[in-house]
C-alpha cells in the first residue's frame, strides 16, 4: 500500500469531500472470506467476473471475451484513480461483436484496500452491457478506461452496495462518432462513495448519458463529481441525478457540461435533484455549464427540498401508512434515474436494490452501520 | 445657459454618444494637479494615506494590522478568470487633486473636476438643482474623484432627516463611534486578499447611517472614477440602515482611456436593521480595454450585505458593462428572520472582457427569502461567468430561494459559464436553480430588421429584452443610462 496522498477540502474538485477514513480502513487487513450468495443478476446468461480484494477468483468467474492483464489508462494526476494501477480486466471488442449477455463483474472486498483498473474497447457497431456491482467492507478504487468507435453503444451500470467502507471509481471515456455511452450508478449500500468521471464526445453526434441516485443514512456521505464535454458537433448529452439523504448523511453531486469552441449544435442538459428526508441531512449540488459555442441548447436544473407535504397528506387520506407513504415517494424520486437503464434485467435489480433500502427500518443514530448488502451481500468477517 | 437649452444640449450629447461610441466615451484624461502618496506599497504608504486623512489612531492600527494580514494572505485563483500578475509596488496608492482643503458646495470646485463631471453627463438633476430649479427627483451626490470625495452635496436636507451622509473619512473624524462600531463586520479584514488589500490602503468613499423609523428621502447617489494613470482606487462604502428605514443608493463608475491596467478593489458594506431596507444598484462601465484587450479596470470587488434584523432586506442590482476584468459577488447574509435578499444582474462582457461575477446567498434566519436573477451577454472573444452559491443553514426553516440565470452568446468565440454552488441542510428549504443558454435566433433579428431595424439596433433591442427584467430593477435615472451602456458595450460585436 503506497502511502496516501489525498486531496484537501480546498481543492475544488474535492471540496464536500471527506476522504479522512482512507488511511484507517486501507490498514484493516482482509477477511479473505467469500460468501455464499453473490449479487448476480438472473438474466441472460453472459460473462462473469468475480474480483475478491481487486483478485480475481477464476473458479466463480467465466470470462468470454474479457481479458485479464495490463491497461492502457491515463490517470491523469487524479488522487484515487491514480492508485488504480494499470493492472485488471479489459474487454475489447471487434466490429460488429458483442458478448452474449450482459457482462457481469462483481467486486468483492473482504477489508483493506484494493485497487484495480479496466479498459472497455468498442469498434464500429460493437455493443456492451456491463454491470458493476460492489459489495464488502473494505475500500474497493477503480479507474475505467472506455473507448467507443463510430457507432457502438455501452451501457454500463454501478450498483454499490457495500456494507460500509468506501467505494470510489473513475471513469475516462471517449465518445466516437454516433456512438452512445448510458453509464448509471446507484449507491444504495452503507459505504461511502467517491464517484469520479469524464466524457468526451469526440465524435459528430455522439451521445452521453451519466447520472444516477445515491441515497444515504446515518454518517454516510456520497460525493459525485462528473464532466461532460462536448468537442464535436451535434452532441448530445444528458446529466441526471437524485440524492436522497436521511439521518446526517451528506450527498453532493457536483456535475459539468463543458461545449468546446466548435461544439456546434451540442444539445447538453442537466438535472440535479436533492431530497432530504431528515433535518440533519445536507444535500450538495453544483451544475456547472461551461460553453464557448454560440448555436448550443444548454440547460439545467436544480432543486433541493423535503417530499411534498400536499402528496404526502394526499396518501394518508388514502389511509396510506407515512412510512410507507414516504418509501413511496423516494421510490418514485429515484426511479427516474433508474430508468435509463437499457437491459431490463439490470434495471428490475437495480430498483429492489433502492426499494430494499428504502425498506430498512432506520436504527437510532449511532447504533447503524449502514444496510447490509442486498442480493447476499452479507459479508462478515 | 438656460435649463431648457441645457438639457437639450445634453440629449444632443447623449445621442451622439449612441451613435459614435464604439470607442470608449469616457476616454478622456483630465490634468488636474494631483498629490501622489510615494509610488508603492509599504507600512509607510499606508501611514502617509491615514495621516493625509487626519485619521485617529485607531484607523491607523486598523489600516496596519490590515496591512500586516495582507502581506501573509495569496491572490485568489479559484475565478475563471485570467489575471495577469499584478505588482503591488508599481502603483500609486493615494492621488487626490489639489483643490480647496474643504469645500462647502460644488461652486468651490476646481472647474476642471466639474468639467469631467460634465462630461460624464451624470449629475443631471443635481446640476438642475444647482441652477436653482426645483428638480423632480433629487439625488445627492458623493462624488470621489480618484481617491478624495470632493463635495458633498444637499447634506442639510439629509441631516434634517437625521441621515448620515459622508465620505468616509469626514464619517471617521465626525462619528467615529459609529464607523468604529460597523466597520469591518460584515467584511472582514482578512475576508480576501483583495478586501484586505484595501482595509489597509482604502482611500475614501462613503458612510450612509439612515436613522430609525426614516425613510431617506431621495436616492442617494455616489460617482466614482479613477483619473490619474497607475492608481488603484480603494474606496470603502459603509451603509447602515437602522431599525425601520430604506434607503436607495445608487453608484455608478467611470475610468478614462489608459493604456496600463488599472486595479480598482473596493469593499462595499451594508447593515440592515430590523425591518430595514437597502437597494444598492450599480452601474459599472469602467474602461474595458480596447479591442485587442490592452489596457482596462481590473475590478475586483468585496460587496456584502448582512440582513441582521428581522422582516430586513438587501437588494443588489447591477449592470457591468466595463473592466477587463471583473470579479465581483454581492452577497446577502439573511441573518434576520424573514429577512430577503435579492440579486439581479446583467453583466455585458465583449471583445477581450472577462468576468466572473455573482451572488451568495447565506441563510440563516428561519422563512428568510432570497431571489437570484443573472443575465450574462457575452460577445466578441470574451468570457462571462456567473458563479454563486446558495446556503441554507439547518436551523433556517422554510427558506426559498429561487435562482435564475439565463446566458446569451453573440458569436462563436466568446464563452459563457454558469457554476452555481448549492448547500442545503434543512429539509424544509425549497430550492431552485434553472439556467438556460441560447444564442439570439435568427427568426428574432429577422423580425426586427424586416420592421426596418438595423441590424445593430435589433441586437440592442433583443438584449435589452432579454436583461429587462434587471434593468427594471434600476431607479429611473440609470435605467436610461444602462440600456444604452449595454448598446454600446456590443456595438460592433455582430454583423
Amino acid at each position: 500500500m503506497t502511502l496516501l496522498d489525498l486531496p484537501s477540502n480546498r481543492d475544488e474538485a474535492w471540496r464536500w469531500s471527506d476522504l479522512s477514513a482512507l488511511p484507517e480502513i486501507a490498514a484493516r487487513a482482509p477477511a479473505g472470506v467469500v460468501p455464499e450468495a453473490l449479487p448476480w443478476i438472473d438474466c441472460a446468461e453472459g460473462p462473469r467476473l468475480l474480483f475478491v480484494d481487486g483478485c480475481l477468483d477464476e473458479s466463480r468467474s467465466d470470462l468470454g471475451p474479457v481479458a485479464i492483464g495490463p491497461v492502457e489508462v491515463d490517470p491523469e494526476g487524479h488522487a484515487l484513480a491514480r492508485l488504480a494501477g494499470r493492472v485488471g480486466w479489459s474487454l475489447r471488442l471487434g466490429r460488429d461483436h458483442a458478448p452474449s449477455g450482459p457482462v457481469q463483474i462483481v467486486h468483492l472486498s473482504t477489508g483493506g484496500a484494493d485497487h484495480l483498473a479496466g479498459e472497455i474497447v468498442l469498434d464500429e457497431d460493437a455493443q456492451a452491457s456491463i454491470v458493476e456491482s460492489f459489495v464488502g467492507e473494505g475500500w474497493s478504487n477503480r479507474l475505467t478506461r472506455i473507448r467507443l468507435a463510430r457507432s457502438a453503444r455501452l451501457m454500463l451500470a454501478r450498483r454499490v452496495m457495500a456494507s460500509v467502507g468506501f467505494v470510489s471509481f473513475t471513469d475516462r471515456a471517449t465518445v466516437g462518432e454516433g456512438a452512445s455511452l448510458v453509464a448509471t450508478v446507484l449507491a444504495a449500500g452503507g459505504a461511502d462513495t467517491r464517484i469520479d468521471g469524464s466524457i468526451l464526445l469526440t465524435g459528430e453526434g455522439a451521445y452521453a448519458e451519466a447520472g444516477g441516485a445515491l441515497l444515504a443514512r446515518g454518517r454516510q456521505r456520497h460525493d459525485a463529481n462528473y464532466v461532460v464535454r462536448h468537442e464535436a458537433p451535434q452532441g448530445t448529452s444528458r446529466q441526471l441525478w437524485r440524492s436522497v439523504a436521511d439521518d446526517r448523511a451528506i450527498c453532493s453531486v457536483a456535475a459539468r457540461v463543458e461545449v468546446a469552441r466548435g461544439a456546434q449544435k451540442t444539445d447538453g442538459e442537466q438535472s440535479l435533484k436533492g431530497l432530504l428526508l431528515s433535518r440533519s441531512a445536507q444535500v450538495n449540488a453544483k451544475p456547472e455549464l461551461e460553453i464557448f459555442a454560440d448555436d448550443v441548447k444548454c440547460a439545467h436544473g436544480a432543486t433541493v427540498g423535503e417530499l411534498n407535504r400536499d402528496a404526502l397528506f394526499y396518501m394518508a387520506s388514502r389511509g396510506v401508512p407515512r412510512e410507507e407513504a414516504r418509501a413511496l415517494l423516494t421510490t418514485a424520486f429515484v426511479a427516474d434515474a433508474i430508468e435509463r437503464v437499457g437491459e431490463e434485467a439490470v434495471r428490475e435489480a437495480m430498483h429492489a436494490d433502492a426499494e430494499a433500502w428504502f425498506a430498512k427500518t432506520p436504527l437510532p443514530l449511532g447504533e447503524r452501520e449502514g444496510p447490509a448488502a442486498e442480493g447476499g451481500g452479507r459479508v462478515r468477517a | 445657459m438656460t435649463d431648457a437649452n441645457q438639457v437639450q444640449e445634453r440629449n444632443r450629447e447623449a445621442q451622439e454618444a449612441v451613435d459614435r461610441a464604439s470607442s470608449y466615451e469616457w476616454g478622456f484624461t483630465s490634468d488636474i494637479e494631483q498629490d501622489f502618496a510615494p509610488k508603492g506599497l509599504s507600512e509607510d504608504t499606508v501611514r502617509y494615506i491615514s495621516a493625509k486623512k487626519n485619521e485617529p489612531e485607531w484607523m491607523l492600527e486598523w489600516r496596519l494590522k490590515a496591512y500586516r494580514a495582507w502581506l501573509e494572505m495569496e491572490e485568489v485563483s479559484w475565478a475563471k478568470l485570467d489575471i495577469p500578475a499584478i505588482d503591488f509596488q508599481d502603483a500609486y496608492y493615494y492621488a487626490e487633486p489639489k483643490a480647496k482643503p474643504t469645500l462647502g458646495s460644488l461652486d468651490e470646485v476646481d472647474p476642471e473636476i466639474l468639467r469631467v463631471y460634465e462630461k460624464l453627463g451624470i449629475p443631471i438633476e443635481e446640476q438642475k438643482v444647482l441652477a436653482g430649479v426645483e428638480g423632480a427627483r433629487k439625488v445627492a451626490v458623493d462624488a470621489v474623484f480618484d481617491s478624495v470625495s470632493v463635495a458633498t452635496t444637499f447634506r442639510a436636507e439629509l441631516e434634517k432627516a437625521g441621515v448620515i451622509f459622508r465620505s468616509i473619512s469626514e464619517a471617521v473624524r465626525e462619528y467615529p463611534d459609529l464607523v468604529r462600531k460597523w466597520l469591518g463586520s460584515v467584511v472582514p479584514q482578512r475576508d480576501n486578499y483583495f478586501a484586505c488589500l484595501n482595509s489597509a490602503v482604502f482611500s475614501d468613499g462613503t458612510f450612509v447611517y439612515i436613522p430609525e423609523g426614516v425613510r431617506c428621502p431621495m436616492e442617494l447617489s455616489t460617482y466614482f472614477r479613477i483619473n490619474a494613470a497607475n492608481t488603484g482606487q480603494f474606496e470603502r462604502t459603509l451603509i447602515v440602515a437602522d431599525k425601520g428605514s430604506y434607503v436607495s443608493y445608487l453608484e455608478g463608475c467611470t475610468a478614462p482611456m489608459r493604456d496600463e491596467n488599472q486595479l480598482h478593489a473596493a469593499v462595499v458594506e451594508l447593515v440592515a436593521l430590523d425591518d430595514a431596507e437597502i437597494k444598492y444598484s450599480t452601474v459599472q462601465n469602467w474602461y474595458p480595454g480596447d479591442a485587442e484587450g490592452k489596457g482596462g479596470i481590473y475590478n475586483f470587488v468585496t460587496k456584502r450585505g448582512a440582513c441582521r434584523g428581522a422582516r430586513s432586506k438587501i437588494s443588489w442590482t447591477q449592470v457591468e458593462t466595463g473592466s477587463a476584468i471583473t470579479w465581483k459577488y454581492p452577497s446577502c447574509i439573511l441573518q434576520g428572520e424573514e429577512s430577503v435578499g435579492e440579486f439581479y444582474s446583467v453583466a455585458v462582457t465583449n471583445n477581450r472582457q472577462q468576468a466572473d461575477t455573482g451572488t451568495k446567498m447565506i441563510h440563516i434566519g428561519k422563512n428568510s427569502r432570497s431571489t437570484i436573477v443573472s443575465k450574462g451577454i457575452s460577445a466578441g472573444r470574451s468570457n462571462n461567468t456567473y458563479r454563486g452559491l446558495v446556503r441554507v443553514l439547518a436551523n433556517a426553516e422554510n427558506v426559498r430561494n429561487f435562482t435564475q440565470c439565463d446566458s446569451l452568446l453573440l458569436g462563436d468565440q466568446c464563452g459563457a459559464h454558469t457554476v452555481p454552488y448549492i448547500e442545503v441542510r434543512n429539509p424544509s428549504a425549497q430550492i431552485e436553480h434553472e439556467a438556460t443558454t441560447s444564442k439570439i435566433s435568427d427568426d428574432q433579428l429577422f423580425y426586427a430588421m424586416s420592421r426596418g431595424l438595423s441590424r445593430e439596433d435589433s441586437v440592442a433591442l433583443i438584449v435589452n429584452g432579454f436583461a429587462r427584467e434587471v434593468l427594471q430593477q434600476l431607479p429611473m435615472e440609470f435605467a436610461v443610462e444602462a440600456q444604452k451602456l449595454l448598446g454600446i458595450s456590443l456595438e460592433g460585436s455582430v454583423g
